[in-house]
């Protein structure tokens, strides 16, 4: 009786131990991909976005051919700054509001997007360009045209929007005021280009350090938050006796919290609403960024054009096929 | 001197007891204050209808009311059978051996944080749906099975001691009344320990019930009302979580009113299960 128990549970550990091993290593190209994606930096991936761009569809070149498979719809959450660029810009938001599926799914990061879309052949999503990591996931043609930073600057891809910084005049000390300074200065423009981003302005002066000290607080758009991060870095290593605090909450929280005064500079991922400005904000966009429209590596599809990318988040198409 | 120091320590305690009962009241307070006036400005129909739209002032929570009871529900199907045979095991028919590893890796399982059960949800179990259905792989089935091994712990861990707790006399009675150990255990151990046993599940239900973070990873989190194993479904928590971030005026006081219907059903959950605790005693 014994032995037999003892088999049976022998056995048991054996099919756990033979489960997890297909199991893990079944999944063994996910994880890693979703390593990289973890991993690679907001530069490495926006400098190379370029290349990258052209150089992935011929390596997963399948010139023939559409995948017959329902489209999963990724979609961000209300509310998001890139969600309410995205459907502004994609026309998914008309007199009636915002239109995005129901049967979207809703990731609540930009990198959740991101390892959605890498996990699963038929998924679309939308993500911040900056972020965009090509050796996980495939940036599609909008229109024809690739999102770059080149196309970007010229105007001609469509999907791209501003990162903007607010404040209250009369709430701004004179270390704000020298940190936006910097930012709008060549040398925070560069680190914004570095970062994969496109300075608004080129004909900035260098920034000439004050030797102010004191502390500062941003909050805002997770979009804009790492990149603010790298700009608070590089200004305290210039200025060494400040303390810059960044807290990324979201962009609808940032500019009220700048409203109500209990941060200096809000952070928003979208250009600031009528009603804010009105509030007593000044808004600053301090750089462009474009919004990728991303599916699987092993997805045929190289692009779609603006009306079949809106119908595909309004749930009028739903099958890859229909997109041809 | 002596006199004192009692009084002191009395007070001490006493401030030590005060503070989880006031934390509790003032979470209360915080929540019904926000969230009744809230569901009125909002309207009844409006609220526990089936659009929740913020961008159109559609605040409908129904489907997420339906979603979080939908998990629920597969969560006690995958995690019930499993976690009461693991304790009835534990109990009676596990060598000692293999206990002194089986108990702790349950207590183990049980501080795994939920972010690590959801990560394993999305890199392990939604491929493997994905590749079995074609779908997405995000959805109730997956989040069923990922919540009843989560809620395996809090079902063991309650329902064993339930289960060693039954006096030995009822076992031995049943076993010299000529009944074999397996029938002893499963016919006048387990029936003697079902109060206990009922517990564990209720907890396990609470605990399948107010799980978020992993949650939010694989259950596709769309607002329609979910119609199937294989569908996607959001939560009450993963509703408030998600949108919390980028929310102000009446969006974000809809979240906190979600709180208060989920704060309703823990409420009614602590309520079976103090009812369970006092019909034991």
């Amino acid at each position: 009786m014994n032995i037999y128990k003892k088999f049976a549970a022998l056995a048991l550990a054996g099919v756990m131990a033979v489960g997890l091993f297909v199991g893990c290593s079944g999944n063994y190209g996910s994880e890693t991909t979703k390593d990289t994606t973890a991993s690679t930096t907001a530069p490495a991936a926006g400098t190379t976005a370029p290349e990258a761009s052209t150089s992935a569809p011929s390596e997963v070149a399948q010139p023939a051919g559409t995948l017959d498979a329902p489209i999963t719809v990724v979609s961000r959450e209300e509310g998001s700054g890139t969600r309410g660029a995205f459907v502004e810009l994609m026309g998914v938001k008309t007199d009636d509001g915002d239109m995005t599926t129901d049967d979207a799914e809703i990731a609540n990061s930009t990198s959740l997007v991101q390892s959605t879309v890498a996990g699963n052949v038929n998924a679309i999503g939308y993500i911040s360009l900056g972020s965009y990591d090509p050796s996980a996931v495939k940036a599609l043609t909008v229109d024809g045209v690739e999102p770059t930073v080149e196309n970007i600057k010229a105007g001609s891809y469509a999907v791209s929007r501003p990162f903007v910084i607010c404040y209250k005049e009369e709430n701004l000390t004179d270390l704000g005021k020298d940190f936006v300074t910097f930012i709008m200065s060549a040398d925070g423009q560069q680190i914004l280009t570095d970062n994969g981003y496109i300075a608004v302005n080129d004909a900035a002066e260098s920034y000439t350090v004050s030797g102010l000290s004191g502390s500062l607080s941003l909050n805002g758009s997770t979009s804009v938050g790492p990149v603010m991060e790298k700009l608070a870095e590089a200004y305290m290593g210039l200025n060494s006796g400040v303390v810059i605090d960044i807290q990324q909450t979201g962009s609808g929280t940032g500019i009220t919290s700048t409203i109500d005064g209990s941060c200096e500079i809000g952070m928003s991922s979208r250009e600031l609403k009528d009603e804010e400005v009105a509030e007593g904000l000044t808004p600053v966009v301090i750089a462009m960024d474009g919004i990728a429209v991303i599916v699987n590596l092993e997805n045929p599809a190289n692009g779609l054009t603006s009306d079949q990318i809106r119908a595909v988040y309004t749930g009028e198409i739903t099958n890859w096929v229909e997109l041809g | 001197m002596a006199k004192f120091k009692e009084t002191a320590m009395r007070i001490v305690f006493l401030l030590a007891a005060c503070v989880s009962i006031a934390c509790v009241v003032l979470i209360c307070v915080y929540l019904l204050g926000n969230g009744i006036p809230t569901i009125g400005e909002i309207g009844l129909d409006n609220f526990f209808g089936k659009t929740w739209k913020p961008s159109k002032d559609l605040y409908g929570i129904f489907p997420f009311i339906i979603g979080s009871i939908y998990v629920t529900a597969g969560a006690i199907v995958v995690g019930v059978p499993i976690g009461l045979l693991c304790a009835i095991y534990m109990a009676y028919f596990c060598p000692k051996g293999l206990y002194r590893v089986l108990s702790p890796a349950v207590r183990l399982m049980a501080g795994i944080p939920s972010i690590i059960y959801g990560f394993f949800g999305l890199m392990v179990i939604v491929p493997v749906i994905q590749k079995l259905t074609g779908t997405s792989g995000k959805g109730l089935l997956t989040a069923s099975l990922l919540l009843g091994i989560m809620i395996l712990p809090t079902i063991i861990g309650t329902a064993e001691p339930a289960i060693r707790a039954v006096p030995r006399s009822y076992y031995e009675g049943s076993l010299a009344l000529g009944a074999t150990h397996e029938r002893s255990t499963f016919s006048a151990v387990v029936p003697a320990a079902k109060s206990g046993v009922m517990s564990g599940v209720i907890l396990g239900v609470g605990r399948a019930i107010g799980e978020t973070m992993a949650v939010i990873m694989i259950a596709g989190n769309q607002t329609r009302m979910p119609g199937g194993l294989l569908d996607g479904l959001r939560t009450m928590t993963s509703n408030i979580v998600l949108e919390m971030g980028y929310s102000t005026g009446l969006h974000r006081r809809a979240l906190i009113a979600t709180g208060v219907v989920l704060f309703v059903f823990i409420l009614i959950i602590n309520t079976c299960f103090s009812l369970m605790k006092r019909r034991d005693s």
